[in-house]
């Protein structure tokens, strides 16, 4: 599905490189918001490469700079925010950009799907409006009826049942699971480079997650674009993505492929991320194990590691030191643990303690066994 | 949308009864114009007013009737050979002034030089307060702000009657330091309300500048606030932040996506502007000695003309149920969401 205009391809539509080609280059990046009551360093020294038709996906709590590392790279953060350090797409550098310079690229090499598709609309617009609107800020040699046109061939692709007729609704009139569709079809209008996801399912029912990931699978495929899966879901990670950014407190803590996170994590708060997530492959009674506390407050990180206070294993030198992003192994897996060496080949429930402090789990776990066993068609 | 607006109007007629039902039962309880003019024969001729006279202001006034029967009369007119009462039939009450005030004459005729004011104040007041309120809104916390949102709440805490005032003063400074009269502080035109049309208006504006500019205060400025609170909610959604995504230029991102959804709001509380406005005219007729309906509903409150007052309250009724409905149908226009059905 090339951009095309009286049946030439638009020159110098971008999402036409090789695959494996280096498209994004974040470097050292850190954003700062200054408030009355002191410096805010949201974001502090995340770095990454992305490579054409690769996706990465960033996990973290609320409040870990997740969104913010991706929106200060499209420029799309408040005037008071202080960005530093390199974005590089295609080589080009990205940061420091005015509104004219970024405007062609957001929506054309990089474009980013929101997280609430209920608001991610304009109410008083149709879906058709808003898709030939991305169309045509870009191409505005393209003709309404043309970009109308493509409107109703991107709402097929991302699976929404009669386009033709979907394209003349209001926002108002399409379920949240066809809104984020929308969103993502007007993500991939342009063939962009890279598509930036934050959490483009995490206001959706279960059910509807599913097909709005396969949408956003299929957008990629079609186009040929990089990925930046943001989320807090571990399950979405390990279904659709090839490495795995781990954040803490505005941190990368941990870096690697999905295997390398999800198989040989490195850093307390990664086994604490998995040990804390429901498994299928688990047998029945198996206890989750919670990581204990809250994030620490953005304007006062506690000395040293930053996840010190909640971590099970910290030693003196936690306080004193922040560890650094080291390599394990060769492979590019990097975690920042003054331990991380201590940790291979530990479980979960080797390092933080499962929560027996609950008794409703327990009542929970009993009052379901009953049921069993379940037949094909409750589910 | 015209079987909606039909029916809006329609549905209108309920409403001004139960208004005038209500407005008739306070002016009636509020005062008794028979009882008035007896005092002031009285004062007069120095002398007790003969039971003779007294009866025949009430029957004049129709005070000789129970108020429900008094209510019908004014309404409809039905079962009265007079021809000086009964709503329906285009006769709006006698005055007290006797046959030198014709109530509906007075009111159709003032009707005009009021609208004149009232009217240009709201649509200014509007205009302004979208402009102040958008350019608050996006300029957050800049000393433009800042310096609207000072204007903003001294114009609200002004009194009219006091801003008036100070407004006619001004003027004539401004006149007598420039050597011209173009800035006038008295009536409302040359000709009063005799003749109509392009000339009498043309021969208004200079009566109309400061008197708009006074009575515009009183409505901009809740409306200046309203609109840029609007504003600041759009300009923080996720739909601008996508559209800043898609790679729409700042501006026609404000334009096209900010403004159009940040007037919804305010948009169906504008027209509201009218009623206001209705109120404040009368504060300001005064002040400036026009001759529209505020003056003569001010003198007939003070006169305790029953009739008169009623055709004040009905027409100024009339006023703002049309700004309702003018809301009503700008809503429809504004957001697609809402549909006439």
């Amino acid at each position: 599905m090339d951009l095309t205009v009286n049946g030439t391809r638009v020159e110098g539509s971008p999402g036409a490189g090789e695959k494996g080609e280096l498209v994004l280059e974040v470097d050292d990046l850190n954003v700062g918001f200054p408030t009355d009551d002191g410096m805010v360093n949201a974001v502090r020294g995340v770095s990454y490469q992305l490579r054409r038709g690769q996706s990465l996906g960033i996990v973290g709590e609320s409040g870990s700079g997740k969104s913010v590392t991706s929106m200060a790279v499209l420029g799309l953060l408040p005037k008071t925010a202080q960005v530093t350090g390199s974005a590089k797409l295609l080589g080009e550098e990205l940061l420091g950009l005015g509104d004219a310079a970024l405007s062609e690229v957001r929506g054309k090499r990089i474009s980013m799907i929101f997280q609430d598709p209920l608001t991610s609309l304009n109410p008083v617009y149709t879906v058709g409006f808003q898709l030939a609107e991305a169309i045509r800020v870009h191409y505005p040699e393209v003709k309404r009826a043309e970009a109308r046109e493509r409107s109703i061939d991107l709402l097929d692709t991302v699976g929404i049942p009669n386009p033709s007729q979907r394209v003349d609704a209001y926002p108002h009139e399409l379920s949240g699971g066809m809104r984020q569709r929308v969103v993502i079809a007007i993500a991939m209008a342009n063939n962009p480079d890279v598509i930036i996801a934050d959490e483009p399912t995490t206001a959706l029912d279960v059910t509807v997650q599913a097909q709005v990931l396969e949408a956003l699978e299929r957008a990629r495929e079609e186009v040929n674009a990089a990925l930046i899966l943001i989320t807090h879901d571990l399950g979405v990670i390990a279904g659709h993505t090839d490495d795995v950014l781990v954040m803490y407190a505005g941190r990368p803590v941990e870096q690697g492929t999905v295997d390398e996170i999800f198989y040989e994590p490195r850093m307390p708060y990664t086994l604490g991320l998995i040990g804390s997530m429901p498994r299928m492959d688990e047998e029945r009674g198996h206890r989750l194990t919670p990581v204990h506390g809250t994030p620490p407050s953005m304007l006062k990180l506690p000395s040293g590691c930053p996840f010190r206070p909640r971590c099970p294993m910290s030693q003196d030198i936690c306080a004193e030191v922040e560890p650094d992003l080291l390599p394990i192994g060769s492979t590019g897996h990097v975690a920042a643990c003054h331990f991380a060496d201590q940790l291979e080949g530990k479980r979960p429930e080797d390092v933080f303690a499962p929560d027996s402090t609950d008794p409703e789990i327990e009542v929970a776990v009993e009052s379901e066994a009953p049921q069993e066993p379940r037949s094909q068609e409750d589910m | 949308m015209l079987v909606f607006t039909i029916r809006r109007i329609v549905m209108m007629i309920p409403v001004l009864i139960g208004a005038s039902l209500l407005a008739f039962v306070l002016v009636s309880v509020s005062g008794d114009p028979v009882a008035d003019q007896v005092f002031i024969l009285e004062q007069s001729t120095g002398e007790p007013v003969p039971q003779e006279t007294v009866d025949n202001i009430k029957e004049r006034l129709y005070y000789d009737r129970s108020l429900p029967e008094r209510y019908w009369l004014w309404l409809t007119g039905i079962g009265e050979t007079n021809g000086d009462i009964g709503l329906l039939q285009g006769e709006w009450g006698p005055s007290i002034e006797g046959s030198a005030i014709d109530v509906g004459e007075e009111i159709g005729s003032r009707f005009w030089i009021t609208l004149r004011l009232v009217l240009f104040a709201t649509v200014a007041s509007i205009a302004i307060a979208i402009l102040t309120g958008v350019v608050s809104a996006v300029k957050q916390y800049s000393k433009v702000d800042y310096l609207l949102t000072f204007i903003g709440f001294l114009a609200l805490s002004m009194p009219t009657f006091w801003f008036g005032l100070l407004m006619k003063e001004a003027a004539v400074q401004t006149n007598n330091a420039i050597g011209s009269t173009f800035f006038q502080t008295y009536r409302d035109s040359t000709r009063g309300f005799h003749g109509n049309g392009w000339e009498v208006f043309l021969d208004a504006i200079p009566y109309l500048i400061i008197p708009t500019i006074v009575l515009m205060l009183t409505g901009y400025a809740a409306m200046s606030r309203y609109q840029r609170a609007s504003m600041l909610e759009v300009l923080n959604s996720d739909y601008v932040r996508l559209a800043r995504a898609k790679g729409v230029r700042n501006g026609t991102v404000m334009r096209r996506h900010a403004l159009r959804t940040a007037l919804i709001p305010v948009a169906t509380f504008a027209p509201l502007g009218l009623a206001t406005a209705m109120g404040g005219s009368l504060v300001i007729e005064r002040i400036f000695g026009w001759r529209g309906l505020g003056a003569f509903a001010y003198d007939a409150i003070t006169h305790n003309d029953a009739f008169a007052v009623l055709g004040y309250l009905f027409i100024s009724g009339v006023i703002v149920l049309i700004g309702i409905l003018i809301s009503d149908l700008m809503y429809g226009v504004l957001d697609p969401r809402i549909r006439y059905e």
